[in-house]
């Protein structure tokens, strides 16, 4: 065996002690966050979720916070950590610069307690983009069919898990909560420049608005913050392409399937 | 195939969001030229009266200059205090306070727009304070020169 | 008995709180530039505010106009005063500079929206962004600060009196 595996002081059965600082927020007795520290010792292949679960199993178990599947897709334990938004579940201690960890909610949305935040005012802003395939033809008797490359064509907006990741690191949306936010933007877009769907017009007319993508600075917060690397700036700046164009850029259906 | 087309889009905001983009890129030329002029090819201690008569009341590139200024304090308005409104837009939600905000801003804008455009083609030289002040500097105004 | 507890509410920071709580947000690049872009925008419509204001003396008073611009060189009031004019100076260049990063990180921005390739070098073209502010701003910092070296070649006298045009 590899001395990784059997040394206790190397590879991924070595430890380090982690100094955490936990953004809390009790709703029954605080008026403001505050920040509390926990040391927790914590393993290389360790998450950031672990790290967290550690404190709450055996420092401080009245710890809020979100979690469910722990793989990075059901996006439920999005937080900044270390300054950035990202799911908790998709960062290794392996990969923090220092011993340092400091967690808090993601900025822009009302804290509930500690970690978890009402996500009502950013799922009201996906459900005003109409996410949901628009199609009046009469159904077919099989699959609505499409070329690879049209399906390539939206396919980074389907990876979408709705974490709002995006939205709570876009500064726009810090000052004004009526912006859309980019995760909204993100999933109009899959819809828009999806062949099968005949919305396109609507949803575009519901985006040019002062709260749709005209909010967008370009500041690329969201981009670097999405867990699932999804090029959010640069599908706003296609859907803003489509609006001052009045043209979709998307791939002409294929001969082949008429 | 058709479906590619869809409805133009037009509204203030998209209107707004395209001028910041075509002004700026007209701003990056006629701003950045004048500092230039201003700064770089012109020590900035010899400007004085004399010198903007020289340049504004000249026969001949007079109009050139007036043209340039006058494109450029119109386009810096508009870029300028749209810049603020978005600005503040991010900020300022009530409507109320929004309706009192833009109207501010705008009613800033034309008041300066209004000044700026008189004073460039309603200057008239005064020739005679001119002569007064280059008696009185015989050393400065290598640069002004009234025709 | 029952007590009835307070009515838990849910914390929304107010505005300064956002704005602090944003500050710490560790962006990168991205954030900076357009923060830097943000800061900079309002510095010039400020100054071109005061430079519309300050112009249109000439139109109605030229005498008050030349001992306005007079007080670039550190004359003010007939006197000359050496640190107004090194303060007019680095004032100077520091509006050059904020001038002409708000131009080239806006041609930046321009590519983002316009060329469908921009978004992708968006680290890359900060770096360029900076490489020609650097290039220009240099050789401009050389020629502004350069006349600091000596004393004014001469004294600016504004006639007191303005005589009818």
């Amino acid at each position: 065996m590899s001395e990784e595996l059997t040394d206790p002081t190397k590879g991924y059965l070595s430890t380090r002690i982690l100094t955490v600082q936990l953004k809390r927020y009790d709703p029954e007795k605080d008026r403001e966050p505050h920040w509390q520290e926990f040391k927790v010792e914590a393993r290389p292949i360790d998450r950031v979720l672990d790290v967290l679960m550690k404190v709450k199993w055996d420092q401080d178990d009245t710890i809020g916070l979100r979690k469910s599947c722990g793989q990075g897709i059901c996006g439920s334990d999005a937080m900044r950590i270390n300054g950035q938004n990202n799911l908790a579940c998709k960062m290794l201690v392996q990969n923090l610069k220092s011993d340092k960890l400091t967690v808090e909610p993601i900025l822009g949305l009302p804290v509930i307690k500690d970690l978890i935040v009402d996500m009502k005012p950013f799922f009201d802003h996906y459900k005003s983009i109409m996410p949901f395939l628009v199609n009046t033809d009469p159904a077919p008797t099989t699959e609505r069919l499409q070329t690879p490359a049209q399906r390539e064509r939206f396919d980074e907006g389907t990876k979408c898990i709705l974490c709002a990741c995006c939205t709570t690191a876009c500064p726009p949306f810090w000052g004004n909560r009526e912006y859309v936010g980019p995760a909204a933007i993100v999933n109009a877009h899959r819809f828009i420049f999806d062949s099968r769907d005949q919305a396109a017009s609507e949803r575009l007319e519901i985006l040019n608005d002062a709260e749709g993508v005209w909010r967008c600075r370009t500041v690329f917060n969201c981009t670097s913050a999405c867990p699932r690397g999804i090029k959010v700036t640069q599908l706003i700046s296609e859907v803003k392409r489509a609006l001052i164009t009045g043209v979709l850029d998307m791939p002409q259906e294929a001969e082949v399937l008429a | 195939m058709a479906r590619n087309r869809i409805k133009p889009q037009g509204g203030f905001e998209l209107t707004a969001w395209y001028f910041m983009r075509i002004s700026g890129l007209a701003l990056v030329f006629l701003a950045v030229g004048h500092l230039f002029i201003m700064h770089i090819a012109n020590n900035v201690e010899n400007i004085n009266y004399a010198f903007v008569a020289g340049r504004w009341a000249n026969p001949r590139t007079g109009w050139i200059w007036r043209l340039w200024d006058m494109s450029m304090i119109a386009l810096a308005m508009f870029h300028g205090f749209n810049g603020l409104r978005q600005i503040l837009d991010e900020h300022v939600h009530g409507a109320k306070a929004r309706v009192a905000m833009h109207t501010t801003l705008w009613a800033v804008m034309t008041t300066l727009l209004v000044l700026g455009t008189y004073a460039i083609w309603m200057f008239q030289v005064d020739k005679a304070y001119v002569e007064q002040f280059k008696a009185m500097n015989p050393g400065a105004g290598s640069h002004a020169s009234v025709k | 008995m029952s007590t009835i507890l307070p009515e838990p509410h849910a914390y929304r920071p107010g505005k300064l709180a956002r704005l602090k709580e944003g500050l710490r947000y560790q962006g990168g690049i991205g954030q900076w530039s357009w923060l830097l872009h943000r800061v900079t925008g309002v510095g010039i419509l400020i100054f071109l505010i005061i430079h519309v204001l300050d112009t249109f003396f000439v139109v109605f008073n030229p005498a008050l106009y030349d001992h306005t611009v007079a007080i670039y060189g550190g004359v003010f009031d007939g006197q000359y005063f050496w640190p107004l004019r090194w303060a007019f100076r680095l004032a100077e260049l520091g509006l050059m500079a904020t001038v002409l990063y708000h131009a080239i990180n806006g041609v930046r921005v321009i590519l983002f929206d316009f060329w469908s390739e921009g978004c992708k070098y968006q680290k890359e073209s900060f770096l360029a962004v900076m490489i020609v502010f650097l290039a220009l701003m240099v050789p401009a910092a050389v020629v502004v600060i350069m006349p600091l070296a000596s004393s004014p070649d001469h004294m600016v006298k504004v006639p007191a009196n303005t005589p009818n045009p």
